[in-house]
């Protein structure tokens, strides 16, 4: 099977170039064995990955135009010749591996974490089940950053726009009962840029390996600051 | 106030507008379709009805808004130097003004005729 991975490493190489390996294909081979299967034949061929079960998100790849995750995409779905690319529109350090931090960063904007203006209880802050409810399909994102790399709106504007992961995030937290920060929340997100450069694409929706639905997420924070604001 | 542009307000424009625009487009399609001018006096005439009159005015008034937008989002997502973007918008919003009140102007005409 041809697997043709992007090479690159800044200290050799003027630019980057593709390079073909035929691999053995396996009964069950997911594209993290392919791709450890290269680095069989080549060791200073780079990329990220850990759990190898789409829990850690690390090996986030662009593989045949599309943002997967490498471990939980079987060979058998990709057509040959696979094609293995870095993130789109991230800067690459080496080989697949991009440099994430404007997307951590983006991620920093939106104060991931609970806000409470009381004082704390000593006991645990207690939620209904209706309430916990609402948490689902925005807490599970691993931020492996497949969504946001392949949002044409991130691409454009990185550093302005917080892109879908970000946004997927701030409605975890604006739709948490126990946060306590909604008007401070919705006011950092005012503005034609954090929010509002989200044009619906649904590439977001399309990569997210975890099929958590950005756009939708985006959507309730734009009716939640619409309920808000008249 | 915030000191930067818009973003719920634009956003929230534009999808009213989209509504209206829908509404009168439809009304308009009908219109034609079922009873068409046959002549400049019968157009004229078609425009001069109060109704008709402020339906219009409303209608290029969401299609202006609703242009204003969208082409504000275009060159926001590709535009960069400010100068350029500047320079555009600026440009573009002298394009919608006078469009805005050319219509003024043919309605108005309209119902003095």
């Amino acid at each position: 099977m041809k697997v043709s991975v992007y090479r690159y490493n800044p200290e050799t190489d003027n630019e980057p170039y593709m390079q073909e390996f035929e691999i053995e294909p396996r009964q069950g081979m997911m594209l993290r064995d392919a791709l450890l299967a290269v680095q069989d034949q080549d060791e200073s061929f780079t990329f990220r990955h850990s759990c190898g079960e789409g829990v850690c998100g690390s090996d986030g790849v662009n593989v045949n135009g599309s943002n997967k995750l490498a471990c939980i995409t079987p060979m058998s779905e990709l057509k040959e010749p696979v094609e293995v690319r870095p993130f789109p529109g991230r800067p690459v350090i080496r080989d697949l591996v991009v440099d994430m931090s404007q997307f951590y960063a983006q991620y920093k904007q939106v104060d991931p974490w609970l806000i409470r203006k009381e004082p704390m209880p000593e006991q645990e802050i207690l939620q209904s089940p209706e309430d916990r409810d609402k948490l689902d399909g925005l807490y599970e994102c691993i931020m492996c950053g497949c969504c946001s790399t392949s949002c044409p709106s991130f691409w454009w504007n990185p550093d302005k726009f917080l892109g879908p992961q970000a946004l997927l995030s701030a409605c975890r937290f604006l739709a948490d009962s126990r946060d306590q920060a909604k008007e401070e929340r919705l006011d950092n997100l005012e503005g034609p840029y954090k929010l509002f450069r989200c044009h619906t694409i649904m590439n977001c929706v399309e990569s997210c390996p975890k099929n958590l639905n950005p756009t939708k997420a985006i959507g309730h924070i734009k009716a939640i600051m619409l309920k808000d604001a008249i | 106030m915030s000191r930067r542009a818009s973003g719920l307000k634009a956003w929230f424009l534009q999808r009213a507008s989209a509504i209206y625009l829908i509404l009168f487009f439809l009304y308009m399609l009908l219109h034609f379709i079922a009873d068409a001018p046959a002549d400049h006096a019968a157009w004229q005439s078609w425009v001069a009805q109060p109704l008709v009159g402020f339906g219009l005015l409303l209608f290029f008034a969401s299609l202006l808004l609703h242009a204003w937008v969208g082409i504000r989002d275009v060159v926001i997502d590709y535009v960069h130097p400010t100068a350029i973007r500047v320079s555009v918008l600026t440009a573009i919003g002298f394009v919608l003004i006078g469009c805005a009140l050319w219509v003024l102007q043919v309605i108005i005409l309209a119902h003095v005729a």
